[in-house]
């Protein structure tokens, strides 16, 4: 069979207009189905014709997935509300502006009126190998081929490589980790929450996923509680280009600051893993200490401690350990 | 500069409405009744041999319309590409085409295809194929030697440094030159640097990909490409084709870039008008980006070691370079060697000699790349002259005027006879103070290396030059009795505005309002001349010239009909709103309309009955077939030479890197010019400012990654291939620029090109600016693209995985 | 499954959305859905059902009055090839819309995700300054 890598393949496709409906589909045709977002991640797979399902359920008529509200104790974002709404919404802008800011950061414009958080949020890994229909442990096969010596792998993972050396290229991923958020996931009708953190599946649990989303799961609402509102919130991404291109590294840090003194911090990265990373020794070594650039030279130096960078991206070192510095040194970014 | 009525303008050109409502047609937008898809099988190997093709299965298909195999074309003679190959040298290079009634079946049928291919050696960087018993790209040898396919190696001794990113200065080469004494100059200098530097191989990644539609009717072919010229177009279609030029349309009346990629015409157009030929249907080939990427040409890469020598004053006393050339697997490239003359050019080195090879690849075939060959000169070369002057403690801008060409300089490879080559004009050094001027050269400079928290300032600055024009191509137009000017442009519709600008010399010598004239241009059945390609710069003063010898027949033609019917000679004439007239006394004479009414009636010269013998037979067919329409304006440019026509640019750029993230800020840039004559000012800037930008996109992002041991491209797309975005380049205020406004002595409207000058400019401006913001001890990359991850492991000694001459990483 | 730009280019005969890359990475294809630019080539033509879209062609007046974009572009002279350009007209109408009297630089971020390949970010940001001057004064 000769490969070609342009034109949509035929696929059947579903488009429900309640979550009811979108659940009982995917609980219908369980592997067989493809859960359809704003489209980005998944029109590349379609086009390339590398991933083939046989159903598609759009969620795009589902409007009760694309609210944002405030709750009691936070803000609920339906997992298809848009980057866009996310980075205007005044609610996430007063009370997480970092959120705001990561998902701005996403992507280009177009993109953001259209992909959404869970979209983002859930996306596959950006392996140049993998994408291009390579068939890699992540793929169903016995290898991987941005690990050896004369891969290219510039933009590959520094830890958590099981096999695969892939990272997670997600801007909203490490902010949602770094506050707390909650991941609310029906599957026929029943509904669990998952932290952020628990929501992302390295290759040493599962090399095919990246999330812990399985055959008949649906993401429904993201869960940001209030917890860090007031709080100190950082996030900067690091990138070749200024539009389009995902992180080389980026980094997301909460903190909770009184009187100069850091009295707690959450410290997550994405873009050096195969999923985001919570910093904990760096979140140890500054909890107690002056927020001061000796502290955050301290905590660059800790966050960088077990690092196995691959042979093309040993920069992403400096890099994660600049980030971590400034995320800690310099003061958020403004909206 | 001469007081012009049309040039040096600004007005909207003819296209614009046409192309802001949407109107305008590129390739993919031409549509024929009956129109069927094609779509490509393309080797997934680096080089590979098909031992068997089933289609069969593709060819049952419901839908399935037709196939085009290697089979159906004509064997190119190596080096030269093919449309459809049984040997493919390079991932992505089409094996066959199937035509079906939409895409979606077409690609179906391609997956039903059975295709079994042998895997072949490949190499995909030069130097490993120059190592003793290293891989060739093609099956015949590494490199041209001669006219013939050969190989060179080097030997053990020339490569014990290249694992350790050195080239052996001696090691054999395909091609030298030199002139002066080079020892003797590097004797003379008080300081040599010495480096070896890399410069990358990147696609042209035109907007438009070279999509094309064709079909044939009555014998004739109807072919709409994408592609940049359209009078030099004509040959290549018919070539592919197998017919006269004469039997062939050509439709081409927007052209979504090309920057040299589809100068004339491209190998793939002869997929679809093969296979409409072969079927009997109008054939829609739609090239991908990934096709695009694949086949749609790039710049050759080019790996040397350069050795110069600066005397205490900031003359250049010598400079040695030994240059390997990327060449992909076919053609023939002379980038490498060409570093060697345009920097010849631009610093008129005392002794100089140079020395390469062109090696094969089997990556994506190489073409020439807006200035192919000089914008690696200027990137390559910057930087070791900045290096040269910091160490002596002087002025980069001086350093530069000092080495500055003037008048008509020579530059490049001493002939057979040992002369060299000249120049027609260098005001370099004006165009190097205009932009000083404009960027505040003085007051810049002090910010060099400051500190603003995590952020330093670099200046830099480049002087850039590459070819500025053709000539001895033809004009033509004909006034008609109703007053009205009809001009022919053969020139194509790139995007430069060319077509249009170049035909105002026309006008403007015959005084004509522009209102009232008509351009022709984009389609080959409406007569058009003998044109130059759409390439090397070289339209502006070739036209400008042919237009002006156009309508200095027609003036002439116009005082001769004047003497004629109202007595005196012509010389008693002149021209001027709309009429000729008797010196002196305007009410004795004739309109326009008039006089074009009479060349009617006298025939003859006058209205193209009878036509010059020295204008080429495309305008001489086209003249024939305007003829007895009105007063004729034809004539081949035989204006007087003086020497290659080439343009300078002196590039101006601040930059700001962030030590921490590697990140890099282009503040602002600015450029000064010499071209002559600038024809119309806002497309102008475009030039000057579109190639700069293509210039930061060498020394800041764009490049090719590949996979070494599978020998396949990684970097395919835009978002991974990283051409610059709007955010890229400085966007707060506008960039500046200058031009000198000197005319070029042998044109008789002063003008040059601008184009490709402009590329040099911006990417030898940025990486030396990187340079010095980085300083002595952190500032030496000799390396483009330079990305965030040199800039780190530079300031943090971090290891690189690659040397720095290593190709596509 | 088609995508909205191909409905539009080969089916609606609308050819003056061009599609650069049919990957979201170019916005040759962008139109205003809703008043809101996307990307053609990445919406599938189903999801716009019962939606408002715009594309260059509808820009002009039923009497020929152009768009203070396409007035722009024609006095200053924008755009080179044009291959990109109705994409980064119809986004300028959306920031138009949103703002009539942006900064360079926040046209700039507005009209980040289209690409120009012969570069003429420059004059297409004076183009855009000067429609909204035009709007302004209109």
């Amino acid at each position: 069979m000769a490969v070609i890598r342009d034109v949509i393949p035929q696929l059947e496709l579903f488009q429900p207009t309640s979550a009811d409906d979108a659940l009982a589909l995917l609980a219908e045709h369980g592997s067989d189905a493809w859960v359809y977002a704003g489209g980005l991640d998944t029109l590349d797979w379609f086009k390339d014709r590398v991933k083939r399902p046989r159903v598609v359920v759009d969620l795009g008529g589902v409007e009760s997935l694309k609210e944002i509200r405030s709750t009691a104790d936070g803000i609920e974002i339906g997992a298809m509300a848009r980057l866009i709404d996310v980075v205007n919404n005044s609610d996430i802008r007063s009370q997480f502006p970092a959120l705001a800011f990561a998902a701005r950061s996403a992507a280009s414009p177009q993109i953001r009126n259209v992909g959404t958080i869970g979209g983002n949020v859930t996306q596959d890994t950006r392996c140049w190998y993998y994408r291009d229909g390579w068939t890699c442990y992540r793929a169903g096969g016995n290898i991987c081929y941005a690990s050896p010596p004369t891969a290219m792998n510039r933009e590959h993972c520094i830890l958590g490589a099981s096999r695969c050396v892939a990272v997670n290229p997600s801007d909203t991923a490490p902010v949602l980790v770094a506050l707390e958020a909650e991941m609310v996931i029906r599957r026929g009708s029943a509904e669990r929450v998952v932290s952020a953190e628990d929501y992302f599946v390295g290759p040493d649990i599962d090399i095919e996923r990246m999330t812990v989303l399985e055959p008949g799961d649906l993401l429904t609402s993201i869960r940001v509680p209030s917890t860090w509102a007031d709080a100190r919130v950082y996030f900067e991404k690091v990138r070749d280009r200024d539009t389009w291109d995902f992180p080389l590294v980026n980094v997301a840090t909460a903190m909770q600051e009184s009187g100069g003194t850091i009295q707690d911090a959450r410290v997550v990265v994405n873009g050096v893993a195969p999923t985001p990373v919570r910093l904990r020794a760096v979140e140890n070594a500054i909890r107690g200490q002056a927020r001061n650039e000796q502290t955050a030279e301290q905590a660059g130096n800790v966050a960088i401690q077990g690092v196995a960078p691959l042979t093309h991206n040993g920069f992403k070192v400096n890099l994660l350990k600049n980030l971590v510095k400034r995320s800690i040194r310099d003061e958020p970014m403004s909206l | 500069m001469a007081d012009y009525k049309l040039l040096g303008k600004n007005y909207q050109t003819p296209d614009l409405y046409a192309k802001v409502t949407g109107r305008a047609k590129y390739a993919e937008d031409h549509r024929a009744e009956g129109m069927v898809f094609c779509k490509l099988l393309v080797s997934p190997m680096p080089h590979a041999r098909v031992r068997s093709i089933d289609s069969s299965a593709a060819e049952a298909l419901p839908g399935f319309e037709g196939i085009l195999t290697y089979d159906d074309v004509p064997e190119a003679t190596a080096p030269g590409e093919t449309s459809l190959t049984k040997e493919p040298r390079y991932e992505g290079e089409p094996i066959l085409a199937v035509a079906a009634v939409d895409e979606q079946t077409a690609a179906a049928a391609i997956e039903l295809i059975d295709i079994d291919l042998e895997p072949l050696e490949f190499v995909l960087d030069p130097l490993d194929s120059l190592r003793p018993g290293g891989p060739n790209a093609r099956t015949e040898g590494n490199t041209m030697i001669g006219r013939e396919l050969g190989e060179i190696k080097w030997t053990e001794a020339d490569v014990a440094g290249l694992d350790a990113g050195q080239i052996s200065m001696e090691a054999e080469a395909g091609a030298e030159w030199e002139y002066g004494d080079l020892a003797a100059g590097f004797a003379e200098a008080d300081v040599i640097i010495e480096e070896h530097s890399y410069h990358q191989s990147l696609s042209h990644q035109p907007l438009e990909s070279r999509t094309t539609m064709a079909y044939w009717e009555g014998g004739k072919l109807y072919v709409y490409p994408s592609v940049q010229s359209t009078a030099r177009a004509v040959g290549p279609m018919a070539r592919h084709a197998g017919i006269e030029p004469s039997d062939v349309v050509l439709i081409n009346e927007f052209t979504g870039g090309g920057f040299g990629s589809k100068g004339s015409g491209y190998p793939q157009a002869q997929i679809p008008i093969l296979l409409s030929k072969k079927i009997g249907k109008p054939v829609m080939m739609r090239v991908t980006r990934r096709d695009e990427t694949s086949f749609g040409k790039a710049r050759p890469g080019v790996q040397a070691r350069i050795k110069l020598g600066m005397r205490r004053d900031g003359r250049i006393t010598a400079l040695d370079i030994h240059a390997i050339g990327d060449g992909g697997p076919y053609g023939r490239s002379g980038d490498h060697m060409n570093v060697g003359v345009i920097g010849s050019l631009a610093y008129q080195p005392v002794a100089m000699r140079m020395r390469g090879t062109g090696v094969y690849t089997n990556t994506p075939p190489r073409g020439a790349q807006r200035a192919p060959g000089g914008e690696q000169s200027m990137t390559m070369l910057s930087p070791i002259i900045q290096k040269a002057a910091k160490q002596l403690g002087l002025d980069q801008v001086e350093v530069l005027k000092i080495n500055a060409p003037a008048g008509q300089a020579t530059f490049g490879a001493p002939g057979r006879d040992g002369r060299r080559s000249n120049v027609s004009s260098a005001f370099a050094r004006e165009a190097i103070d205009k932009g000083a001027e404009l960027f505040n050269w003085r007051e810049r400079v002090q910010r060099s290396g400051r500190r603003n928290g995590s952020t330093v300032t670099g200046i830099g600055v480049a002087l850039s030059t590459f070819a500025a024009g053709a000539s001895g191509v033809d004009g033509l137009f004909v006034i008609k009795p109703d007053g009205r000017m009809y001009i022919k442009s053969g020139i194509g519709p790139l995007g430069t505005g060319s077509t249009f600008d170049m035909m105002r010399a026309a006008a403007e010598g015959v005084d004509m309002p522009w209102e009232r004239c008509e351009v022709a241009w984009g389609n080959t059945s409406r007569h058009l001349p003998w044109s130059c390609t759409q390439g090397g710069s070289s339209t502006t003063h070739a036209h400008t010239r042919a237009n002006w010898a156009a309508a200095l027949d027609a003036r002439q033609k116009m005082q001769e009909i004047a003497a004629r019917d109202l007595g005196g000679s012509p010389s008693d004439y002149e021209i001027g709103g709309e009429r000729v007239y008797r010196r002196g006394n305007r009410s004795q004479g004739m309109s326009f309309a008039r006089a074009a009414q009479r060349a009617i009636d006298l025939g003859g010269t006058y209205d193209g009955h009878e036509l010059p013998g020295d204008i080429n037979g495309m305008t001489t067919a086209s003249a024939t077939a305007l003829a007895g329409q009105g007063l004729m304006g034809v004539a081949k440019d035989n204006f007087e030479e003086g020497g290659r026509r080439m343009s300078f640019v002196a590039g101006f750029a601040e930059v700001e890197v962030d030590v921490e993230t590697g990140e890099i800020r282009l503040v602002d840039y600015a450029a000064g010019c010499d071209v002559g004559t600038v024809i119309h000012p806002k497309n102008f800037e475009g030039q000057v400012f579109g190639g700069a930008i293509q210039g930061f996109s060498v020394a800041l992002s764009q490049k090719w990654v590949y996979d070494r041991r599978w020998g396949l491209l990684m970097a395919k797309r835009f978002y991974s291939n990283r051409p610059p975005g709007i955010l890229d380049v400085p966007y707060e205020q506008p960039m500046k620029w200058g031009n000198a406004d000197l005319p070029d002595p042998f044109n008789p409207l002063g003008a040059k090109g601008i184009g490709e000058a402009a590329q040099g400019a911006g990417s030898g401006a940025v990486v030396v600016a990187i340079a010095d913001a980085l300083g002595e001890e952190n500032g030496d990359f000799f390396r483009s693209p330079i990305t965030r991850d040199m800039i780190l492991t530079q300031l943090e000694q971090a290891p690189t995985g690659h040397d720095r001459l290593t190709a596509h990483v | 499954m088609e995508t909205l730009g191909f409905t539009l280019r080969y089916k609606l005969g609308l050819t003056g959305t061009k599609i650069g890359c049919d990957r979201a990475e170019c916005g040759a294809c962008t139109v205003l859905v809703d008043g809101v630019p996307h990307y053609s080539c990445s919406l599938l033509t189903h999801s716009v059902r019962g939606r408002e879209v715009a594309s260059i062609e509808g820009l002009e007046a039923e009497d020929g009055t152009l768009h203070p974009m396409q007035q722009a572009v024609l006095e200053e002279q924008g755009f080179q090839c044009a291959f990109c350009m109705s994409g980064f007209i119809m986004n300028t109408v959306a920031l138009l819309n949103e703002n009539s009297s942006p900064t360079r630089k926040e046209a700039a971020e507005w009209l980040s995700g289209n690409l120009c390949r012969c570069a003429d970010y420059d004059k297409i940001l004076t183009s855009v300054m000067r429609a909204a001057e035009i709007t302004r004064g209109a």
